[in-house]
């Protein structure tokens, strides 16, 4: 009894003390999956997430931040590449998707392997190819760091730094990307009207590709079999790595067709270039096998001119206020418009 | 501001209702369930060899696994309390983590029942502490899960680098659970009286282990660090490997 009471007291002040900070689920979206439940979302965590996200210090070296890999100007993914770099000059296994509405995904990556967006994070943490690190050795340099401690102590209102407070603030920045803000959600809310091109995009669009890339965020979170042979040094199977099941041979996570024209490479493995080359795919590439997609079959009839058109509607899904928005922004920075020069 | 009010008497009342709230009548007494691991009938020494029952040379660095959902079964009517949510890593190379504190109602009981690794309500509640730290080095990042038990150690036979062992068992997806729900028996009553702390040992056999329901010959599997059949199976055996309550009355 008595425990409770101080607990409660050390609450009541940690509540007076942190700034709440409410969710907003943009108009004509689902709830949210994550609802930042056991972690409610502050503006100290937000702030604390965003901190870690830009920090070299969460990786080996101290060169691989979060924001490596996943760029703000390319809509939180890797810019022009179709792996990413990470520790000690080797290469990530998959392409780094772009990071926004991923308070909507229950499972994360592209064969899903991911059960919680607050767990996500140990994966490029812990791994050799990406930032390397040891989770005691980042609990250690957050500690001894001149800012943490005091961050820490303000967002969960009490002292220490342990795996799940760094996770938990994390997930509080991750999860707060929201991308609802491109021509389409305009036009959504009678803001903004299509020109004719992107009309009949939108037309052949809804016909011949909604069904998996489902408004409005466009993927319906499964995973199938698009007919892309496994890359023979790669051999990567996908969903099947996850669950152990044949049936799930080459299954990938649908992909959220939200900012496509950032987030090139495109693929599992990033061996898409450009989007005419995804289209093509779709058009004569469908490599048959048994756990093809049974929409798949016979492919996807796209023309020229519906590559014209559908490029046109695609571009309408760009966000250009996600990618600037400095809130999302590196807090040493700020905003960056273009790539910077020395990118590769 | 509106919201930091609410709070405050939510708070406000939050304390006056405790204050006025009844005390739980509580425990009655304290059971100590104390694991220990056995080779041939006689306690495992970490990194000491041994033979497996097909006369294969190992020897064990390490022996962890996740026990959960604590519970005695009287004899008059099964759980008295629900079992405890608390997860518990017994690692054999920490001691102090072989032993469970636990508290129990009074009365008679002859079994108690718990679970091997954690099950799938508890995977998926995002970043955890405690014993569920991933710091502890049981949580699998790329395939999100906890592992339900590691063993790992050294054996000539082993075609792995360094002759290593490493069965890394997990996975908590049907088919292939690793996760298992089960009663251990004593062959005794066990009186939990207000007066004792019961001692409870639950001892395991690693000769069951590789002699288990799906004989596992070192040549032929030295690792497995992935959910999928072998992972079930090699969690079949591990649950064989437990033979039962041992009680000993305090004195």
């Amino acid at each position: 009894m008595k425990k409770f009471g101080i607990i409660s007291g050390i609450g009541f002040f940690w509540v007076m003390w942190i700034t709440p900070f409410p969710f907003e689920v943009p108009k004509g979206f689902p709830p949210p999956v994550y609802q930042f439940q056991h972690n409610p979302r502050s503006k100290q965590g937000f702030e604390l997430g965003r901190k870690l996200f830009y920090d070299g210090k969460l990786s080996r070296d101290g060169n691989f931040p979060c924001s490596s890999c996943h760029q703000q100007f390319a809509a939180f993914a890797t810019y022009e590449h179709r792996l990413s770099h990470g520790f000690n000059n080797k290469l990530s296994f998959r392409n780094a998707p772009g990071l926004f509405n991923l308070a909507w995904e229950q499972e994360m990556h592209w064969d899903g392997g991911i059960n919680h967006i607050e767990v996500q994070p140990l994966a490029p943490l812990l791994d050799p190819h990406e930032m390397a690190e040891d989770l005691n050795q980042i609990i250690g340099k957050l500690k001894n760091d001149r800012a943490y401690p005091a961050l820490f102590n303000q967002t969960f209102g009490s002292p220490g730094i342990n795996s799940q407070r760094i996770l938990k603030a994390l997930a509080q920045f991750t999860a707060s990307l929201v991308s609802a803000d491109t021509k389409y959600d305009r036009v959504k809310r009678g803001e903004a009207q299509f020109n004719q091109y992107e009309k009949t995009g939108f037309e052949i669009f809804q016909q011949k590709c909604a069904r998996c890339h489902q408004e409005p965020l466009f993927t319906d979170l499964s995973y199938r079999n698009t007919g892309m042979e496994a890359d023979s040094t790669l051999k990567d199977y996908g969903r099947m790595r996850i669950t152990g099941r044949k049936e799930d041979s080459l299954k990938f996570r649908v992909p959220s067709l939200r900012n496509v024209f950032l987030t090139f490479p495109y693929g599992h493995d990033g061996r898409f270039t450009t989007i005419s080359e995804v289209l093509e795919h779709y058009n004569t590439g469908i490599v048959q096998s048994p756990t093809l997609d049974s929409s798949l079959r016979k492919g996807i009839t796209i023309t020229e001119n519906d590559r014209f058109y559908l490029i046109s509607f695609l571009g309408t899904l760009t966000d250009s206020s996600f990618i600037k928005n400095p809130l999302y922004s590196d807090p040493q920075m700020g905003v960056r418009d273009l790539p910077p020069e020395d990118i590769h | 501001m509106l919201l930091k009010t609410s709070s405050l008497f939510t708070m406000v009342f939050f304390l006056l209702m405790t204050s006025f709230q009844k005390a739980d009548p509580g425990p009655d007494s304290t059971m100590i369930l104390h694991f220990s691991l056995y080779v041939h009938g006689a306690p495992l020494v970490l990194n000491k060899k041994y033979k497996n029952p097909f006369g294969e040379i190992f020897e064990i660095s390490r022996f962890r696994f996740y026990a959960g959902k604590i519970a005695p079964i009287y004899t008059d009517g099964g759980l008295k309390t629900n079992p405890s949510s608390a997860y518990h890593l017994i690692d054999f190379s920490d001691s102090a983590s072989t032993h469970i504190e636990l508290p129990v109602k009074g009365g008679s009981c002859n079994e108690i029942q718990f679970q091997l690794g954690i099950d799938s309500i508890d995977q998926s509640r995002g970043a955890q502490t405690g014993a569920l730290d991933p710091v502890k080095g049981m949580f699998w990042t790329w395939n999100s899960g906890y592992q339900s038990f590691k063993i790992e150690g050294v054996s000539p036979v082993s075609d792995q680098p360094s002759h290593m062992l490493a069965y890394h068992i997990g996975g908590y997806r049907y088919p292939y659970s690793t996760v298992w729900k089960f009663k251990l028996s004593s062959d005794r009553i066990i009186r939990i009286s207000k007066e004792d702390k019961i001692l409870v040992e639950i001892p395991l056999e690693l000769d069951y282990f590789f002699d288990g329901p799906n004989p596992l010959h070192i040549k032929e599997i030295s690792a497995c660090t992935t959910p999928g059949e072998l992972a079930r199976k090699l969690s079949e055996n591990f649950i064989s490997s437990f033979t039962g309550l041992t009680h000993t009355p305090s004195p």
